[in-house]
């Protein structure tokens, strides 16, 4: 088990990063490197400045604001509940102050950002098993999800794991500990695999191993390419 | 299929991923909110009309030849290699897509399934699998391109036909040449249709606002971009561009055909502009050249995709409507949401073949030119026109559907004499 632990906690985790950062890098330069072709026209009527409204469309979604309130709910819950993770796991790394702006422990939101992300997840698997949804879909959409899901769940519950512990074992301290050691590229994962809960963040990192690996290689580009895509659309 | 026939598609398709359709087939996530913005879908909710689901037909081959999911984890994204069903699949997708993009307003992105849809075109076109009948349509424009000498003579005989209609009916305003051709330094190039309809009002409206203008050799519509084959669209537009380069225009007025406005005007550098012939028609109305007395009845407006969502061209039709009539009735709160009427991408040009479909598939376009209430249903594109009669014809919806272009031409005032000179 100890080999288990420390093949996902230390060699898996520079694998994914490494997959992460050369396969972003990839597919963008696969894209830069494209010939490029005639614009075709952009959809009318134009506003301007093309590129302000680009990015509003893409942080704000305002088609599926008008089309479908429900999914922009979710989706705005979601992606704003991952934001808030990601800010929470780099406190992880390091105490940021411009991040205590609103005082808080280590997360934002005492819990309830991984509770929305979770139910949003558990929205958009449902959806996807509904037609016309289900039709579309194709099995990578439902694998993301899922990998989303299973470090979402092992995630948010590792706070409510500690109780079993009187929150006596494994806390921010250690967390800090092991994700310093790993950018340090001295990892040590003494802290962190022997508590009884270590499972919980072992489980965590796993799925969040996998689900960065795959981001290249999936949709989940599209947090990229949305950008240009939506200034294509604004001209 | 060959394994060359299979190698070259494959390199067929290779060609086609610029940049930007790169984007186009790696960001979906299907969310399928596109699906209900698809005219084909909301009137035949079958998944496989979803704009999504079409371009995921085009999608999956992309994948399998060209992303690394596709060759290590195939299933992950149900990538497929070409086969015949593949093309059968293909021509399906591409030939029920009228490429009316209302899909890229409601998709988050912004996805272009009509470009995507261009590779599936292309596909067929490479394993000649497209619709024959408008390739041919498409080889015969080409060769009127080539061959302009041996079509010459009739065309002017039946342009002089027309002429002496035009002198019948509106002595007035015909002038002595009330058809110009071949007039080198005209200010205007104008680019009709094959037809009286096309050129009669048009030619009546240009003499009426005094425009030293040209009938070009050549139609307007361009097959070679309904079946999808970049060559032949190019030899098409370059004859009309050669024409007008030849005549040393200053602008090429495209007549009422959404799919040669919209080619047109992707033309980059040309040294003439390119304008609709809605554009040039609300100029005269507002430079003061042309006047319009108010026709009786109420009137509604379909925007031709091509003009409106895929041209900018909104305004100038309300403008000249505003100018027609005094009962204006809009068909959708927002125009850019208006209904495809089901007819684009070549739909109509293939007739008999494709009409159960258009009619079918553009039930909720029928639904909506019912429910604006208007008499009249205006619109400035020939598709639509043929489209939207075959509606109205098929669900008894009791509308006359007129050319905007023609309901100038019947409101034109006569010039008063001083002004006349």
């Amino acid at each position: 088990m100890a080999t288990l632990y420390y093949l996902i906690l230390v060699p898996m985790v520079y694998l994914a990063v490494a997959v992460f950062v050369l396969g972003t890098i990839w597919r963008i330069g696969r894209l830069l490197a494209a010939p490029s072709a005639p614009p075709p026209p952009p959809i009318y009527p134009l506003r301007k400045p093309a590129w302000l409204f680009a990015v509003g469309d893409a942080l704000l979604l305002p088609t599926v604001l008008r089309h479908n309130f429900r999914l922009w709910l979710a989706l705005a819950l979601f992606h704003l509940g991952l934001l808030a993770l990601l800010l929470g796991h780099l406190e992880l790394i390091a105490e940021f102050k411009i991040l205590q702006v609103v005082p808080h422990g280590i997360f934002l939101g005492h819990g309830f950002v991984g509770l929305a992300v979770i139910l949003c997840l558990i929205y958009f698997l449902c959806r996807r098993m509904v037609s016309p949804t289900k039709e579309l879909s194709v099995p990578e959409d439902y694998l993301l999800l899922v990998l989303f899901l299973f470090t979402a769940l092992f995630g948010a519950q590792m706070d409510w794991a500690r109780t079993w512990y009187d929150y006596s074992s494994m806390g921010v301290d250690e967390y800090r500990a092991y994700l310093s050691s790993l950018i340090a590229l001295k990892p040590n994962i003494e802290g962190v695999t022997s508590a009884g809960h270590s499972f919980m963040l072992v489980g965590h990192i796993f799925f969040a191993n996998l689900l960065i690996m795959a981001f290249p290689f999936t949709k989940l580009m599209h947090a990229i390419f949305t950008f240009a895509m939506n200034k294509f659309r604004r001209g | 299929m060959e394994a060359q026939l299979k190698n070259d598609l494959v390199n067929v398709f290779k060609s086609k991923l610029s940049s930007q359709m790169l984007l186009n087939l790696d960001t979906c996530s299907r969310c399928g909110l596109c699906t209900e913005a698809c005219h084909a879908y909301a009137s035949i909710p079958l998944v496989k009309y979803a704009p999504a689901y079409r371009a995921e037909v085009v999608r999956r081959i992309y994948k399998r030849s060209f992303t690394a999911q596709g060759k290590f984890a195939p299933v992950m994204g149900e990538a497929k290699e070409i086969t015949d069903a593949a093309l059968m699949e293909l021509k399906e997708a591409a030939f029920s897509c009228t490429g009316c993009r209302r899909c890229m307003v409601y998709c988050p992105f912004g996805i272009d399934t009509q470009q995507i849809m261009s590779i599936a075109k292309l596909l067929l076109v490479a394993a000649q699998a497209e619709p024959e009948t408008l390739s041919m349509l498409a080889d015969m424009s080409v060769s009127k391109g080539e061959n302009i000498d041996a079509f010459k003579e009739g065309f002017l005989s039946g342009i002089k036909r027309l002429e002496d209609q035009m002198i019948q009916t509106w002595r007035d305003e015909a002038g002595e040449d009330p058809i110009p051709t071949d007039v080198v330094g005209a200010d205007l190039l104008y680019v009709a249709l094959a037809g009286a309809h096309s050129i009669i009002p048009s030619a009546r409206i240009f003499n009426a606002a005094g425009e030293k203008w040209s009938l070009s050799f050549f139609e307007a519509v361009n097959f070679g971009a309904f079946v999808g084959d970049p060559t032949k669209t190019k030899l098409i537009l370059d004859r009309i561009v050669n024409e007008a380069k030849r005549l040393r225009v200053k602008e090429v007025c495209i007549c009422e055909c959404g799919t040669a406005v919209r080619v047109a005007k992707q033309l980059k550098g040309a040294p003439f502009k390119v304008v609709s012939l809605t554009e040039v028609h609300a100029r005269y109305i507002r430079q003061g050249r042309i006047r319009l007395k108010k026709l009786p009845g109420s009137y509604t407006y379909h925007d031709p995709c091509q003009i409106a969502r895929n041209g900018g061209v909104y305004d100038e039709p309300r403008y000249i409507l505003s100018h027609l009539v005094n009962d204006f009735r809009e068909m959708s709160p927002d125009p850019k949401y208006n209904w495809c009427c089901g007819g684009g991408g070549g739909l109509v040009a293939m007739g008999d073949e494709t009409l159960d479909f258009r009619m079918q598939s553009a039930k909720v376009k029928a639904d909506q030119v019912r429910g604006s209430g208007a008499d009249v249903v205006v619109t400035a594109c020939e598709n639509c026109h043929t489209q939207l009669s075959d509606l109205n014809k098929h669900y008894g919806l009791g509308k006359e559907v007129r050319f905007l272009s023609s309901l100038v031409a019947d409101a034109l005032l006569p010039e008063p004499q001083e002004a006349r000179g």
